[in-house]
Order: structure tokens, then sequence, then C-alpha cells
């Protein structure tokens, strides 16, 4: 403690830095890195073209990984992402098929996935359990609850009006896009600006001692819940309008994926601590990948190891660049 | 005396920062061996090369006349160097003598536990220090105390010829303290050369011959205990005089808060007082008296089961610190890294925590704002380094401390709780601390101060309660104030003293 203190005292200025933005420049080094290695060895992937698929390929799970980020940074985590996105998805569906308004199926997709964010809340928050735990049985819940209603067939023949809705595109990037990239302005703004922002630092990174300092602690975990609820039933609206179906399995593990992003992005999963620019980097690194591997026709097994390894080498990473002192 | 232990030349460079400059001083065997300084002074870097956890720029290290490679702390401790820590480092699960054994356990064969010759051997150990104390019980059934004692015994299994203490006694009682004292003057007649660091001056006058200061990574000298005062001793340490002041009230009649009945399904019951504006009121008693509860209480953390509060004449519920904050009143706790800090986050984030509502009136934080308010309070409270970016962990503890106080100014608070208020804050800060307690009162606030140490209540303290049993057993006006009269009151005694507080009670 004493030699950390002396330590850094005569650096404040590379400590500020550190603080506040060398994380973020980690991640966006490894991004070029990536792009520039897929760059050499795949003809085209510069190409204006792919680059915009990768980054609707990577939406969705940017889109998780946003509400991911903020549940983890609570000192939580949010296994039931999949299968909420599922239940929102087939209550949607089926809502559209039987000719209900877009506008309200939608906002009913979006009621779906605050219930389940609020049930996870809920039992972390007021009975106490561990995140962990509780989302792991929601997982299965919220699976089951898809599976039930649909019967286990997929909702097929979504109106053409509703796809196009998703499937639009705004100055040359496609609406997916553009709504994650607003997705995460506000998440960014909610994190640096907010007192909410502030209170999930806290809560994540001293709970008992936020309480003290008066923070209120079920509302701030509850809150990080629902809005992950939420973004994923808006990345399952965005997936049904894209496939014009929607599964009762879809989003089967995208709970990994998003917690993945929001890692490398260096969110610790620790609590207290995670960015939201991290996430998005983090989710277009594993974007990136997967679209570079598949363009050189890599098996997806070694897609499978290959994102493994970049998540024990941003692991790593951090732990080497951090570790010291 | 031959030198068990000599640190020669010792210096520690880390990137930018000299920790350690040429500190030679020696410690004999059976000698015990204060090492005094503030925060930062370098003591714990001292010990860690000790301890084998850092290697030395430049100097060496030699036991018994003969230097020594302290590479890792598994070299430290076979060449006979055990580390008591301040914070154990201990498995409460686990039983005394897995702890004991921890990291190299007897085996039979190699392959299985030898559970009982563990235990026997550990009960051996223990036998010469606390033979109450079983070797099979799990170690986090102990107090404090006794798990302190099982580290001492621990050392005594590994032979060890040097024992370096850091801050033995922070969070023990005066007779646990005792009882600890015998134990390491135990260690003293086998023999054993001990190093002994700790804030408390009046300990290490008590228990060691010679005392080593040091400040800035430097030893200032190595002196006699029994020529030097403390004053002299503190003024080496701080390298300054610390003016010694007087005690001056600043209590109004006004009431400001005034508790009747107060009790909790636990530990606190029907606590009554009334705390005036100005006023400091000190709150003494021993560990487990229900100081601490009290303050919980007082501040919304927990729950009431019966009483009543009121501020300024309006009855106030209060069901969470939120609901106290709100109502003016607020805890500046004992234990600052598990309930006041939020580590990782700067010194304006920690301060600003409480006041959301002041710094983000529309919803979003008008960061200008609680910049300029940040600077204009951490400049009151004195921050150093001031740099308010800085994540608190890298701050001292009398730095998080201020960062805290500076919280509830902040916060508008007006009355103000402190449990322990200079716990593990070297003397420099100590004195500072003091002084915002006194002119936070002069300026109208109400405070309450619990601490375990005399000396802190008497100095700060307009009047005192004295605890015993989770309620008001006396209260003690200035007049009346002395250390003597403290302890009279807060030690259960025989039925005289039991007649008198409930003579009080009932007159109550």
């Amino acid at each position: 403690m004493t030699d950390i203190t002396q330590h850094t005292a005569a650096r404040p200025r590379a400590d500020f830095l550190h603080r506040f933005s060398v994380r973020d420049a980690g991640t966006l080094i490894g991004l070029v890195v990536i792009l520039v290695v897929f760059g050499a060895l795949v003809p085209g992937f510069f190409a204006e073209r792919n680059l915009i698929n990768i980054l609707q390929q990577s939406s969705i799970n940017a889109c998780l990984a946003l509400g991911m980020t903020l549940v983890i940074i609570s000192g939580g985590i949010d296994l039931s992402v999949g299968p909420t996105a599922a239940l929102s998805a087939v209550i949607s569906a089926s809502m559209l098929v039987a000719g209900v308004p877009f506008p309200l199926a939608i906002a009913a997709g979006f009621a779906v996935g605050l219930v389940c964010g609020l049930l996870n809340g809920v039992l972390v928050a007021y009975v106490g359990l561990q995140p962990f735990i509780v989302t792991l049985g929601t997982l299965s819940t919220y699976r089951a609850l898809a599976l039930i209603y649909t019967g286990g067939n997929p909702v097929l023949g979504l109106p053409a009006g509703f796809r196009a809705i998703f499937n639009g595109s705004l100055f040359g990037l496609p609406l997916a896009v553009i709504i994650v990239a607003v997705v995460a302005l506000i998440a960014w703004i909610i994190l640096k600006k907010t007192p909410f922002g502030e209170y999930l630092l806290a809560v994540g990174g001293n709970e008992e001692a936020a309480y003290i300092a008066g923070v209120p602690i079920a509302r701030t975990k509850i809150a990080a819940y629902m809005i992950s609820g939420l973004l994923a039933a808006l990345a399952a609206q965005i997936l049904i309008g894209r496939l014009g179906a929607a599964e009762p399995i879809l989003g089967n593990l995208w709970e990994l994926d998003a917690i993945a992003a929001a890692a490398i992005g260096g969110a610790s999963l620790m609590g207290g601590k995670g960015s939201v620019v991290g996430t998005i980097l983090g989710a277009v690194i594993l974007g990136s990948m997967r679209n570079g591997l598949t363009l050189m026709n890599v098996q997806s097994f070694y897609q499978l190891l290959a994102t493994g390894l970049i998540i024990l080498a941003a692991m790593l990473i951090d732990r080497v660049t951090r570790g010291r002192g | 005396m031959s030198a068990r232990l000599q640190f020669e030349g010792i210096s520690k460079e880390f990137p930018a920062v000299r920790a350690l400059s040429d500190v030679s001083f020696s410690v004999g065997a059976g000698e015990i061996h204060g090492l005094l300084g503030e925060n930062g002074a370098g003591k714990s870097t001292l010990l860690r090369i000790l301890s084998g956890v850092y290697r030395p720029t430049a100097g060496s290290v030699l036991i018994d006349g003969k230097p020594v490679t302290l590479n890792t702390p598994v070299a430290a401790r076979a060449a006979g160097v055990a580390m008591i820590h301040q914070e154990l480092q201990q498995v409460p699960r686990l039983s005394v003598a897995q702890n004991m054994f921890l990291g190299h356990p007897l085996t039979r064969g190699g392959v299985f536990v030898a559970r009982r010759e563990q235990e026997r051997r550990a009960a051996e150990a223990l036998a010469a220090i606390d033979p109450t104390i079983d070797p099979a019980a799990p170690l986090g059934s102990l107090k404090v105390a006794q798990r302190q004692i099982v580290e001492i015994a621990r050392a005594l299994l590994d032979r060890a010829r040097i024992v370096a203490m850091d801050e033995p006694t922070s969070s023990l009682t005066p007779s646990e303290f005792e009882r600890l004292a015998e134990v390491i003057a135990g260690l003293a007649r086998d023999g054993v050369a001990v190093v002994y660091v700790s804030h408390k001056l009046d300990e290490v006058f008590g228990i060691c011959e010679r005392a080593t200061v040091m400040r800035d990574g430097v030893v200032v000298e190595t002196v006699d205990l029994a020529q030097v005062s403390e004053k002299a001793v503190v003024s080496m340490m701080v390298g300054r005089e610390l003016a010694q002041e007087q005690h001056r009230s600043h209590a109004s009649p006004e009431i400001r808060l005034s508790v009747r009945g107060l009790a909790s399904a636990t530990k606190v019951r029907d606590v009554s007082f009334d705390l005036h504006r100005g006023e400091v009121l000190g709150v003494a008693g021993l560990v487990g008296s229900g100081r601490t509860e009290l303050l919980r209480l007082l501040a919304g953390a927990d729950r009431t089961s019966s009483g009543t509060m009121e501020i300024d004449g309006k009855a106030v519920k209060l069901s969470s610190p939120r609901d106290a904050i709100a109502a003016g009143i607020a805890l500046v706790p004992e234990e600052r890294k598990r309930e006041g800090i939020v580590p990782l986050r700067s010194i304006s984030s920690n301060m600003a925590l409480a006041s959301m509502g002041v710094f983000a009136p529309r919803g979003v934080i008008d960061h200008k704002r609680l910049k300029r308010v940040a600077a204009e309070k951490m400049k009151r409270v004195n921050l150093r380094p001031f740099l308010l970016d800085r994540p608190i962990r890298l701050f001292s503890g009398g730095n998080q401390q201020k960062a805290i106080i500076g919280r509830w100014l902040a916060a508008g608070t007006r009355i103000l709780l402190f449990d322990e208020p200079t716990r593990g804050i070297d003397v420099g800060a100590k004195a500072e601390i003091y002084h915002l307690i006194e002119e936070l009162a002069a300026e109208g606030h109400s405070v309450i101060v619990v601490s375990s140490e005399l000396p802190e209540v008497i100095r700060l303290a307009d009047r005192v309660l004295v605890m015993r049993d989770g309620t008001v057993a006396a209260e003690l006006g200035r007049a009346s104030l002395s250390e003597h009269a403290i302890a009279a009151h807060a030690i259960p005694q025989t039925e005289i003293e039991t007649g008198k507080a409930q003579g009080h009670r009932a007159g109550a």
C-alpha cells in the first residue's frame, strides 16, 4: 500500500492517462492488429461492403454486450440474455403474424425483455441470491417458456413491412448498426454522465461502502438487469427482422459472446470496472475475426478455437500490463 | 548483545521513487525492537524486504552476522524469519492446526495429510502461549486476538529466529494486548529478535527497549526508549513539533438530535441522549459494548427494533443510510476499505457519491460543478497529494478519511458520526483529523466520536457517554473526564457498579 502510493505519486500524469484511456487504446490496438492481419491474408477484406458486413454481424452481440457490461460493472452477470431474446422474439413474432400493429408487437417484445430483467434483478437485489445462479436458473426457465409457448416450432411468415424496418439502411449503413450505435452512445452517457452510472460503478466497486454512502443499491442493480433484458429484446427484434422468422431456440450461447466482448473491452467480472467503448471494440474484434476466418474458409471448429484464444490473450495482456506494483 | 538481525545500507528503488535509502540498524537476540514512522516512511517496504517479498536495490540483511539472500518468502522463512501481518493471512474455514501448517503440511508417505500429527504438534506450540486454543477448531471461530496468537505459535513451529509484527494490535482490546505483550516477551526470552511495528506509541514504549524511527525512507535515529519522551519520538516521526492543543467547546444549548429508548434486535438496548448543535459527543466503551452498533442505528445502516429519534425537533424514521443522509446524518465508518471507499474510483467520485442529486439536478452530472466542489472540499480537508482524479485506493488511510469527510461536507450533513476516526492513520494525519473535527463543531456541525483510544475521546469530546452491554452506563461531563473515570464505567464490575448503572438507567 505504502509503496504503491509513493510509486505512483511521482507520475500522476501517467496514472491519469492509465485510468482513463490506455485500456481502451489497448483494445483498439488489438482490433487494428486483427484487421491488418486479415487484410493481408484475405483479398477483399477491406472492401467497404465487407467492413459494413462486419459491423452488421457484430451488431447483435454488441447490443447484448452493452447490457452485459452494465450488469458486470454492477458486480453481477446475466447468463439469461439468449433465452430472454428468444422469449421476446417468439412473443413479438406471434403477435405480428396475428396481425397486431408493428409498434404494439415490438413494444410487447421490449416489455418481455424488461420483465425478464426485472425478475433477475429482484432475485439478485431483494432476495439476495448470487447473480450467476439466478441467471443460470432463468436461462433455463426463459428458454423453457419460449419452447412451451411455441410448442418448439418456429414462428414463420413475419410481415414484410416489419422486416423492412430492421433491414433498411441510412446513409449507406444498415439500420441495425445505426440503432446499436445510438444504444452505445446512450450507454456511454449513462456510464459517464449520470448518477446511475456512478452508482453502478460504486455498487460493483464496493457495495458496502456504496450502501453507507446512501446509494440505492437494489434499484441500481435491478435497473442494470432490466437494461440488459431490454437490450436482449432489441437484439431479438433485429434478428427476427433479418430472418423473417422467430425460433424458440434462437440466441443459444449468446451470453458467452456478450461476456467475451465485455471482458475483452476491459470489464472486470469482479465488478466496478468496465468501458462502453471497450465493449464495442471487443464486439467488433470478435466479429472481424469470424468474418475473416469465414472468408478464409476456415472450419468452424477453428473459429471457436480462435475465439477462445482471443479471450485468453486479452485477459493475459490485461494482467501483464496492470499487474505490476 | 550479539546482533541477531542486521540491516546494512538497505536501499530500495521503485521506478521514479526511492522508497528506502541506506537503512541500517540492528536487533539483538532477545530484543524487542520498535519500528516507528508515519505511513509512507518505508516501514512496510523494509518488512517486505525482510520477509522476501521485495529484493533490495542495494545493501544486505545479516542474520547472526552472516549475509542472507531473501529472494522469496520461502527463502525468508527458511532463514528463520516469520512475518505476522496486520491483516492476518489465514484461511478461516480451515482448522487452527491446518492454518499453522498451511503451505507445508505434515504428510504420511508424502500423500496423505497427517491431521492428527499436525494437531498434536500445533497443540504443543500453543501450549506454551495459550493452551485454551483448540487446534482442531475452525480458525474462523477464534477471536482476532487468538488468531494473532495462532500466527505467533506458527512462528514457534517454524523455529523462527526473527519475528516481525506489523501492527499486531490494531484490533485488540487492552486486556488482549496485555496477553499478547506477555507472549512477545516470552519470545524474546527464548532469544528471538522481534521487530515490532505499531502506530501506538504507548505500546511501543511499553514493550520495546529500543526503537528505530524512520521518515521518508531513511532512518532518523535508533533510540533507547528509556532515554526519550513520546513527544520527542513523535517529532522525529513527523519532522516537526506537533502543537498540543487545548480543548475548546463549541456546543450550543440548541438540541439537534434527540434519541429516546433506542434499541436494536441484537446489541443495543434502551439508549437515550441528546446531541447539541456544535457539540462533540464522545462514546467510549469496550469493544463489543455496542458502540459501533449504536452508530449504525443512528446512520440508518441497521434496523431499530424500538425507540425514537428526533432531528431538530422532528421525528425521523431511518430505514436506510439514504434516509439518514437526507435527514442530515451520516457515518464515517471504522473500516474504511470495506465500508468507506470505492477503491477504483477517483477522489472526486468518492466525494460526490452521496450528493448525486446536487451534482445532477436534471439527471446529467454537471462535471464542472463537481470538479469545483471537489477542489473546494478537498482543499478544506487538506488532501495530499492534491490529485482529485486519482483512484482513492492509492491514497494513505488519512487522506482516504479526509475524502470521506469531504463527502459528507458536500452532502450538507449536519450530524457526523465518526467510528474510530483515526484507526490506521498516522500521527501527522491524526492531528489534522482532530483539527477538522473541531472545526466542524465550531461551524455548528454536531459530532459523535466513537473511539477505543481514551486520549482521543478526552482530547475531542465535550461530553462522553460510556457504553456497557449495549446501553449507556454513564455520562461524563468535561469536568469529570479522565481515562480512569471512563474505564471504571466501561468495565463490567461487581454489584456496586451494577447497582449504579441500574440507578442511572432508572433515572434516565
